[in-house]
This record gives structure tokens, sequence and C-alpha cells, in this order.
């Protein structure tokens, strides 16, 4: 975990400069809100992270999630073009869930048997995947019509609450999900022959090939697993949001999901990387433009900030870590 | 010896081929002879729905086809390559809503020299070569929604605006608007001169604290809305200036429990916005008129393609009067807007 001081080093400088940057910065409310944000992007970067560890990448990510929204409204509300009855949502997360994982193993088929480069294969499925959801929807917002109300405090709206000593603690549900997920995903990087195999992979795939891995399977799943995340997460949007909208809902987000796995400590070369670490970024990613609304900046000097305070925690990561590997 | 005769045989073939399609493509332009009129908006949201039924029905009414285009990101230069296609197909007008006015002036005058180009939703700054300009007087529109600012909280208070982008002219010209109201100054002008001053802009009984932009991402806009809600716990109004943005500011309003408390005032019919006003958590909407829009941009382009140039509007601009929407009339607006979509 020596790898880690960097960024938690920095995570931590950041909570304590966002909780001096107003004094609402500490209430429970924006905890609140910060720990939603974080659940939802950490699932993304959790798919994207993974894949990475394994050698991938996956560039489709902010559009799947986008199809998955939309779909998903569509199948609720009986509003898709191919069958308009409403679908329960007890039979539509598993629908998603199982388009989430053809996308997924067609990018591995792609990838490992067609040998077609990954940045190539999933650029393709960000074009596609956005069309489609444009196509199906007809370029109209879709929405929840104010219904699925349980199912919506059920996975966003009604947070967890406990006490401890005084203090009522409410935690959101998005951020228990991804910590679940997260637990999970520890788990079998890190204590399974799964988590393993795709260190081996990511770090070397020939040599993986030629000690008896067999390296595709495990890449595929890699890939089913990232497009899976997404989908969830596209599901989630839905819940909070209430509305999807077909040509923007989720835009962008692959970048905010490599980002998040990368600056972790997941390396782009593959065969590095943590599920602890994936969590720090993802929590860096997040506190950073509440920390500049916070601050009360102009929104168009947000980016200014996200940006140099990027570069900043990679250079101080860097410092730190050859400081611990000489020292 | 063969291979050369062969060579040549299969040139003579392919030169009768290109000579046949090039006749073929003359007895078929003479024969179908359409008016193409290109309608291009500035970013895919369900505004330009109803923009196209208006473009539908004129389409219908003045014997034209139109082909409507919308780009995805919402940037010039998916508006660039869309023109470059739709040129190089051969069109008979265009009607655009220009992503970044000010940039791309120069090659939409230079489109305009080709082809009759008029602007639509959002106009080219003065000068520019286009032949009118159709749409809402977005300061006046502005102007209308500070004044349900004025009602939401008739005793002042503190009030934030959100959009996607600043740097869009329709943005502008709607924030300068909002702030005009407030300050009750008149022209454009003053109002510019205000927002370019610093925030918290302190105007009468009431505090403007800024406009936060969130690049046409509905979630974005939402997180920003709940952090304004924490970080100013006093704030009553919230004024969101594009059509996702109301319905995102309403949900962060909702799930901070203080619906009713903080009103959000808004632009734009989208169904989330509507029911907020129905239920009394909106103070009220301005809407265009989308439908206008498209029907009055072809209407013009159709006529200026058969050598009518009357139609155009002296000024060269054709204001399509904004409505504003209150719970008073929120029922039979959408009773209409239904009836629109569903035709």
């Amino acid at each position: 975990m020596k790898k880690l001081i960097g960024i938690t080093v920095f995570l931590i400088l950041l909570y304590v400069a966002l909780l001096n940057a107003d004094p609402s910065a500490s209430s429970p409310q924006n905890h609140f809100n910060l720990g939603k944000r974080i659940g939802f992007f950490g699932l993304l970067s959790l798919g994207a992270g993974l894949l990475i560890i394994a050698g991938g990448i996956d560039l489709s990510i902010g559009s799947v999630v986008g199809l998955s929204a939309t779909c998903g409204a569509m199948l609720l509300t009986g509003e898709f073009p191919f069958y308009k009855h409403p679908v329960s949502p007890w039979l539509t997360i598993p629908l998603l869930l199982a388009g989430g994982a053809v996308i997924g193993w067609i990018h591995g088929i792609l990838v490992t048997k067609m040998r077609l480069q990954a940045f190539v294969v999933t650029l393709c499925g960000l074009f596609i995947y956005r069309g489609l959801s444009r196509w199906l929807a007809g370029d109209v917002q879709q929405g929840l019509q104010g219904q699925f109300r349980e199912w919506k405090q059920a996975l966003y709206s009604k947070p967890l609450i406990f006490d401890v000593a005084d203090y009522t603690i409410r935690l959101p549900k998005f951020f228990l999900i991804f910590l679940g997920l997260l637990l999970i995903a520890s788990v079998i990087l890190h204590f399974s022959v799964y988590g393993r195999y795709w260190f081996a992979i990511g770090g070397n795939e020939k040599a993986a090939r030629y000690s008896g891995i067999a390296t595709d399977r495990y890449k595929i799943a890699a890939y089913m697993l990232c497009s899976m995340l997404a989908v969830w997460a596209g599901f989630l949007y839905l819940m909070e949001q209430d509305s999807s909208q077909p040509s923007d809902t989720g835009n962008f987000y692959e970048l905010y999901a490599i980002a998040g796995a990368v600056l972790g400590g997941c390396s782009l070369r593959g065969g590095e990387g943590s599920a602890p670490g994936i969590f720090i970024g993802t929590a860096i990613l997040v506190l950073l433009p509440n920390f500049s609304n916070m601050l009360g900046l102009k929104s168009e000097l947000e980016y200014v900030v996200i940006g140099a305070a990027l570069l900043f925690a990679s250079m101080m990561d860097e410092f730190l870590r050859r400081r611990v590997s000489s020292g | 010896m063969i291979r050369t005769t062969l060579l040549r045989c299969a040139g003579c073939i392919l030169l009768a081929l290109a000579t046949l399609g090039i006749v073929d493509d003359r007895a078929w332009a003479a024969r179908q002879e359409p008016i193409r009129i290109a309608f291009i908006s500035n970013n895919a949201f369900d505004f330009w729905t109803i923009a196209e039924k208006g473009c539908q029905k004129a389409e219908k009414e003045f014997g034209v086809t139109v082909i409507t285009r919308r780009p995805a990101r919402g940037t010039p230069v998916e508006q660039r390559r869309i023109i470059e296609d739709l040129l190089t197909k051969g069109v008979h007008g265009i009607a655009i809503s220009p992503n970044d006015a000010l940039n791309q002036k120069e090659f939409l005058d230079e489109v305009a020299s080709k082809v009759p180009l008029i602007t639509q939703d959002s106009d080219l700054p003065p000068g520019s070569k286009r032949l009118c300009y159709i749409g809402t007087n977005n300061f006046e529109a502005g102007r209308s929604a500070g004044e349900l600012v004025k009602k939401a909280l008739p005793q002042g208070g503190q009030v934030m605006i959100f959009v996607g982008k600043l740097d869009v002219q329709n943005a502008i010209e709607r924030r300068n608007g909002v702030i005009a109201a407030l300050a009750g100054v008149a022209t454009f002008d003053e109002a510019s001169k205000l927002a370019a001053g610093s925030y918290p802009l302190k105007i009468g009984a009431f505090e403007v604290l800024g406009t936060r932009t969130d690049n046409a991402d509905r979630a974005k806009c939402k997180s920003n809305a709940e952090d304004t809600l924490v970080k100013y716990p006093r704030i009553r109004c919230l004024v969101g200036l594009w059509e996702y943005n109301p319905p995102a500011l309403l949900a962060a309003v909702k799930d901070a429990g203080k619906e009713g408390q903080v009103l959000v005032v808004g632009f734009d019919e989208n169904e989330e916005t509507l029911q907020g006003i129905k239920d009394g958590f909106v103070q009220g909407t301005i809407v265009q008129q989308p439908f206008e829009f498209g029907y009055q941009s072809v209407r013009i382009l159709a006529a200026i393609a058969k050598g009518d140039r009357s139609v155009l509007p002296e000024s060269g601009i054709q204001y399509v009067p904004h409505r504003e929407i209150h719970r008073g009339n929120v029922d039979a607006f959408r009773q209409e807007l239904k009836e629109l979509k569903g035709k």
C-alpha cells in the first residue's frame, strides 16, 4: 500500500482545505452529497480500473451509461420501440445487465479474438451506443414520469440512518452500493485467482499465456464487468435524475472513470492498481468541483482548479513514492 | 498484346458507365428538382422536436423538403461538418441556430454567399450576411424571468443563476435580462455592465450570487445546485436559463427537502418544469415558441428559393413573442403542448 501514500495525503489535504473553504462544507448535507457522487462515479471508476489492471481500456463507458439510462426509462414506462408494455423493474434490471454483459462480451471478443485495438473498438462503441440511444428514443428525453417512487427510495433517496453517540449519520445508498461492490472487487482482485490472473495479464500478456492462463477468457470477463458496472450506474443515474437525455446523459463520463482509476494508481500500461486506490482516486475527483463551488469560485475557473490540483497530486505522488522507495 | 486490349476495353466500359452516370444524374435532377431546406439546431434537446413539427407543417404547406439536423454534442465543429455535407448534397436554404455566434460568423458568412441563410433561436453578431433572424428576444425573455423572480421573492433575497454555457449569445442575453429586471435598468448595455461586475452582485433588495455553468450536463447542473443550497442556506430562488436546468434545479431542491422554500424560475417547457409549476415549487417558466421557429424559417426560406424576397422583415429580425407560464395557465398550456407533440 506504499504506492497510495501520495494520493492519500493529497486527499486528506484536499478534505481539510474543503472544510476550511466554507463553514457549510462540513455540514451533513454536503457530506451526503459527496458520498452520493463518490458512489456514482466510483462504480464507473471501479469498472474502468479492473479493466485497466487487466491491460484493457474502455472509452464507451459514458455512452453505455446513457444507453442504459435511456433504455431503462423506456422499458419501465412502456415506451421501448419494440415492446410497448411497461416492464417491471425486477425484470428491467436483469435485462439491462444482460445487455451490458453482451456489450462487454463483444468488446472482449473483438479485442482478443479479432486482435483489434481496445482503443478503437471501444471508441467505435462510444459512437454506436450514443447513436443507438438517440435513435431508440427518437432523440426525445425519456423519464420515469413520477412513477417508481419506492424504487427511487430504495436505491437513492432514502439514506441509511444510524446514530453514533450524538450524531445522526445519513449514508447515501449510492455510497453503500459502491462500498459493497468495491469490497467484492477487492476480494476478487487481491485475494482470488481471477485477480492474480488479471494482474499477470496486464503486466505481461504473453508471459501469462505461456504460463497456461486462458488470457482471452479473463480479459473478456474484465470487459464484461466494466460494461455491466456502467449499465448499473446508468440505472442509478435514472433513479437519481428521474430522466435521461439520449444525446447527453453520460457524455465524457469515461474520462472521469479512467481519470479516477489512474489517479488511484492504476497504470495505463496494465498490471498495476488496487481497489482502495480506485476509491481514493474517485474521492479526489468528486471533492475537487465541490471545493471549487464551496470557495464560491466562478464556474469559468473550476476546470483550472481541477486540472491544477490533479497535476499537483500527481507530482506529489511521484515525489513521495521516490522518497519511500529510496529511503 | 491481349493485356493492353483488355485494359482498353475496361477503360471504355468505365468511361461509358461514368457518362451514363452523369447523364442519369442530370435526368434525375431535372425530373425531381425539389426545394430542399435545411434546419439545423444547436443541440439535440426535446425543444427541437417541437421546432421540427413546425418545419413539417410548413413542409406540407409550401411543398418543399426539409432536412433537419441536430448536432449531438452542441459544438460549432459539428455544425460546420453538417453544413459542409449539406452544401455537397445541395440545399436551397439553411436555417441555423449558431452554437458560437461570434466565431462562426466568418464561416457562416461564407456559406451565406452560396446559399440563402437565416438564423433562428440564436443570432449572429451585427454586420453578418444572414438574411434575417427568427427567434425570441432573449433579453426581453430574461427580463420576464426576472419579473418572475420578483414575484417569487417580493421581499428580495439571494438568487443564483444556472445555465449550460455562458459563451452562447442567448445565455448572455437571458442572464442580462434577469439582472436588468432585478436592477430596474432599461438597456442591454447597462445590464451587461452590472453583470460584468464582481459577485455577489447586490442590486436593490436582491443579491445575485453568480452564474454556474455545467456544459449542458444535467447531472452536473444538479450537483452545482446541491452545492449552492449547502453553501448559501439563505438562498430563496434558483434561476435556470436552459431547458434542462429547471428540472435539475427542482430535483436538487427536492433532495434537500426545500421544495416550496426555495423557488425555481425557468425557461422552456420541460414536462418536469410544468409539473413543478402545478405543484407550486416552480414560480413560472418563460417559454419560447419553437414551433414558430421551425414554421417561419421554412416559410421564409421556401419563398426565397422560389424567388420571392418580400417575405424578409425590413429590420432583418422577426421576433417570435415569448410567453409566461404560471400556475394559472399551466394546464391549458400542457394541453396545447400535447396536441403540438401529438400531431
